[in-house]
């Protein structure tokens, strides 16, 4: 049961991450491979906001700023004008994993190779369900949910989110209905620009100790839960990372922790094979 | 006793040539036939392995059995280096399954990188296979029985075989590369789904490319292994793909040359210039740097000079010189384009059209046709016949289903349901590229040339069963394949003629205008030798008055026996060249008959053609 809980940490750190990666693909059509660098890049400036005094859950809003900042820039800089180029979607996505080497080692070079972790306390620890919680975790499960509920809301029930959802269903016919398309692009890589810099502060938190290179591979993950759910749907990301994450941490329970993600790979290469377009859509969607 | 910088200048030349080897492979997948492999480490990884634990002896009898690894054959060299080769080969058929058509470039490319990761994660936490993240060590140098590897002439005698070695495989590549085999991966390349519709086999030439590409990968991994004598996970991370991919693209994607140029400049001369930097107080710092720069290579060379340093050459079919190659400029308009002497073409020797004889029968149909989107049916219950001989019209306002219908006839679009029949055969089951090679050949509504092949290369790709365009046909050569690969370069000239390109025979088609590579488009599939042709709005951006002599000469193919049903808006078309013309209205047939007809009838009118 306690990796059920486990799980669900991860799990939730994985939705947000999800689902920010997965309507950036859906509004440009970019796999952005570089998702994992501008986590830990926001991980790092909460980090050092935490230890100038900050308190944790305070320094939390600079890694979003930071990941909202720097993921509008990069589509605003670098992936929209490469796209206007009118090239092949894998060039867009080799220049993402330049993008993602440079992040990740620029932040490496900056800060140095070491492992550092956030100064607060996990919290005490509560019993629920079966489960052994801390407090941090709670706290990184209330925010997932109450963010969650907020993307769902912004989806559901407001114009930007009909706008999001026409552009990701045809941009030019979205255009052509008054939808300012490169406006709702821009609003869109902010949103979940913050969402990724949410998911990599609480990831670092969570994981307790981090370093430059420590989400190299989580978009591995973060493939493996938007693939799952289908690229460019956010509620199939949210299914696909519950699904994963549930998956990671129990399988590393009962088969080994050093396997735990093989089980996220293995998910990701047969969705890819057999149906790319996820669980729950259909081939129009790509 | 010879000085350390001549046991270093020995090690350079082996770097170099591993280097430049697994280059030359990636740039087959990737600059050639555009399979992004972002999994191509493992490929070179598996040869070391793969040639290591051959050469070894068993596990439990070596050095004290301190290592665990499966095999230990204890094979002489070359065995263990071929055995490589065979296991790079093999490890490219699981990804079959990925790269087949149906899926996106991208992701295919990341099922391969996640693939890599995979196996290093299993390689590094499954010991038994190979010594786990330790790695495997000790591996036996080739005749080191009889020749001390720590020699310095020993050395220079590997760097010189790893050199030899990237020679041949560079010789070896070039051979597929240049043959009409070649030709298609770099078709497919440029348009994948156009490819197929010609008839290519996209799955097939995918695999071909990454058993090959694996092949000489795992042969580089091999030559490293028996010199550095260790391998092991942390050589291999799924990032090393990424430092291969930045050397083909700083070195020119497409071009031997350029790969091997990348492989110097950018693997080599990174890990070796940076062993010469001082330590620094921070010791990740120099590694992280290189990182950096790697990406920023990538990113800079892909906005400033997306070819690279030596760029992928032009293949000049006419036999003019480089220099006389005339390439289009935004001066001439389609207005302005001239058809050559079209009507003296003959078209039943140029396009072996053969004896046919014009009888009008049923040649294609379709029984009950239908196709749904997301549960929104676009064509419901279509059944058309297509007669022999006749050029047949398909028109309907927008949102009727004509593209999707035509589409589905040739195979590109899978369909939800019926049938369709050809020369009295289902082949609903079959794919677009077998149902090209049977002789139904399609063009596309948007432009759908092979933009980096020349205009001629992009009509004689179109030409079916080519000697040269399969991987033995063109291993065997240019004495194989050349007389007639000469002949098929006379007829897409001639065909180019009479329509008047002739001088841009050898600009790249991506640089004509529209109207241009709407004829290029045409010529390209009459050179596929279609039974039936279907064309999709061919006359779109065409001038009007080009538009009706190519219609001439479309009525001229269909009394020479070919069949052709074209989807068109332009009704002046239909009323001067089609008969009968198929009326689509919302996914279903609305009438069917000559446009005299139609104009006649009262439910068209409204559907269609006052709206």
């Amino acid at each position: 049961m306690s990796s059920f809980g486990f799980g669900l940490i991860t799990a939730a750190v994985l939705a947000i991450a999800a689902v920010g990666f997965t309507m950036q693909f859906a509004v440009t059509n970019v796999l952005n491979l570089a998702y994992g660098s501008v986590m830990i890049n926001s991980a790092f400036v909460s980090y050092y906001l935490n230890v100038h005094g900050v308190a944790p859950w305070v320094s939390l809003f600079g890694g979003v700023a930071t990941g909202a900042v720097v993921s509008w820039a990069l589509n605003r800089f670098i992936f929209t004008p490469f796209q206007r180029r009118n090239l092949a979607p894998i060039t867009v996505v080799i220049v993402a994993l330049g993008v993602d080497l440079v992040g990740t080692f620029g932040l490496q070079a900056v800060v140095g190779g070491g492992y550092v972790s956030f100064r607060q306390s996990p919290g005490t620890e509560f019993h629920v369900l079966g489960m052994y919680l801390s407090g941090l975790q709670l706290i990184i499960l209330a925010i997932c949910v109450v963010v969650l509920g907020m993307v769902h809301w912004l989806l559901k029930y407001t114009r930007l989110g009909k706008a999001m959802r026409a552009t990701s269903a045809n941009p030019n016919l979205a255009r052509n209905s008054g939808v300012k398309v490169q406006w709702v692009i821009s609003t869109t890589w902010l949103i979940s620009g913050a969402l990724c810099g949410l998911a990599g502060t609480v990831f670092a938190m969570n994981t307790g100790v981090f370093e430059a290179t420590s989400a190299q591979l989580y978009v591995v993950l973060l493939l493996a839960a938007t693939f799952l759910g289908g690229p460019g749907e956010p509620y199939g990301a949210m299914f696909g990372a519950l699904t994963i994450g549930l998956a990671t941490e129990i399988s590393a329970a009962y088969i080994s922790p050093q396997y735990k993600e093989v089980i996220a790979f293995v998910v990701l290469l047969g969705m890819l094979t057999f149906r790319p377009y996820g669980i729950f859509g259909s081939e129009k969607t790509l | 006793m010879p000085s350390a910088y001549a046991f270093y200048l020995a090690t350079i030349l082996v770097y170099g040539a591993v280097d430049a080897m697994a280059c030359l492979a990636l740039n087959l997948e990737f600059g050639f036939a555009g399979v992004s492999n972002f999994g191509f480490i493992i490929f070179q990884s598996v040869g070391a392995y793969v040639a290591a634990v051959l050469s070894m002896p068993a596990a439990a009898t070596s050095n004290g059995g301190f290592q665990a690894y499966v095999l230990g054959w204890n094979l002489p060299w070359p065995l263990p280096w071929i055995g490589a080769a065979l296991a790079g080969g093999l490890l490219a058929l699981p990804f079959v399954f990925l790269v087949g058509k149906r899926l996106r470039g991208d992701f295919a490319a990341i099922g391969l990188l996640v693939a890599a990761v995979l196996l290093n994660v299993l390689v590094k936490n499954y010991v038994p296979l190979f010594n786990g993240d330790a790695g495997i060590s000790i591996v036996p140098a080739p005749f080191q029985s009889i020749w001390n590897p720590q020699g310095l002439g020993y050395q220079f005698a590997y760097g010189g075989a790893a050199i030899v070695l990237t020679v041949v495989v560079y010789f070896l590549l070039k051979r597929i590369t240049e043959s009409p085999y070649g030709r298609s991966l770099r078709a497919m390349r440029d348009n994948d789904i156009v490819a197929d519709s010609l008839g290519k086999n996209l799955r097939l030439q995918r695999t071909v490319t990454l058993v090959v590409g694996g092949m000489v990968a795992a042969l580089s991994g091999a030559i490293l292994v028996g010199f550095i004598s260790l391998w092991a996970p942390g050589a291999w991370g799924y990032a090393e793909t990424i430092v291969l991919f930045a050397a083909i693209i700083v070195g020119g994607a497409g071009n031997h040359k350029g790969a091997i140029l990348g492989a110097l400049l950018v693997p080599l001369a990174f890990e070796e210039v940076t062993r010469f930097i001082p330590p620094l107080s921070n010791p990740a710092l120099v590694p992280a740097l290189q990182w950096v720069a790697i990406g920023l290579l990538i990113i800079l060379f892909l906005w400033f000079r997306p070819d690279g340093i030596l760029p992928e050459r032009r293949r000049i079919l006419s036999g003019k010189s480089p220099k006389d190659v005339q390439v289009p400029t935004g001066a001439d308009s389609d207005a302005l384009v001239k058809l050559g002497n079209l009507d003296e073409l003959n078209f039943r020797e140029l396009l072996r059209l053969g004896e046919v004889t014009n009888d009008q029968r049923v040649i294609l149909s379709t029984q009950g046709l239908t196709k749904s989107f997301h549960g929104v049916t676009v064509v419901s219950d279509v059944s058309i016949a297509v007669h022999q001989g006749r050029v047949t019209g398909l028109i309907g306002p927008n949102g009727a289903g004509k593209s999707t219908t035509l589409a589905m006839l040739a195979g590109t679009l899978p369909s939800s349901g019926g049938q369709v029949f050809f020369e009295g055969r289902d082949i609903s089951g079959l794919a677009s590229n077998q149902r090209a090679n049977l002789g139904l050949v399609r063009t596309f509504q948007l432009a759908s040339e092979f933009k980096k092949l020349t205009v001629l290369e992009n009509l004689v790709s179109a030409i079916p069963e080519q000697s040269g365009d399969s991987f033995w046909g063109a291993m065997r050569g240019r004495r194989f394949w050349g007389s007639e690969d000469k002949q098929n370069v006379e007829r897409a000239m001639e065909l180019l003629g009479g329509f008047g390109l002739e001088q841009y025979a050898d600009a790249y088609a991506g640089g004509l205008s529209g109207g241009q590579r709407r004829l290029v488009e045409i010529m390209r599939a009459l050179l596929a030798e279609p039974k039936v042709l279907l064309l999709d709005e061919p006359m779109a951006g065409v001038h009007p008055n080009l538009a009706h002599k190519i219609g001439d000469q479309l009525t001229r193919l269909a009394e020479g026996g070919m069949t052709i049903l074209m989807v068109e808006h332009e009704l002046s078309i239909m009323d001067a060249f089609c008969d009968p013309v198929i009326v689509l209205a919302e996914g279903k047939v609305l009438a069917q008959g000559t446009m005299a007809e139609l104009r006649a009838n009262s439910d068209v009118v409204e559907a269609y053609l006052v709206g």
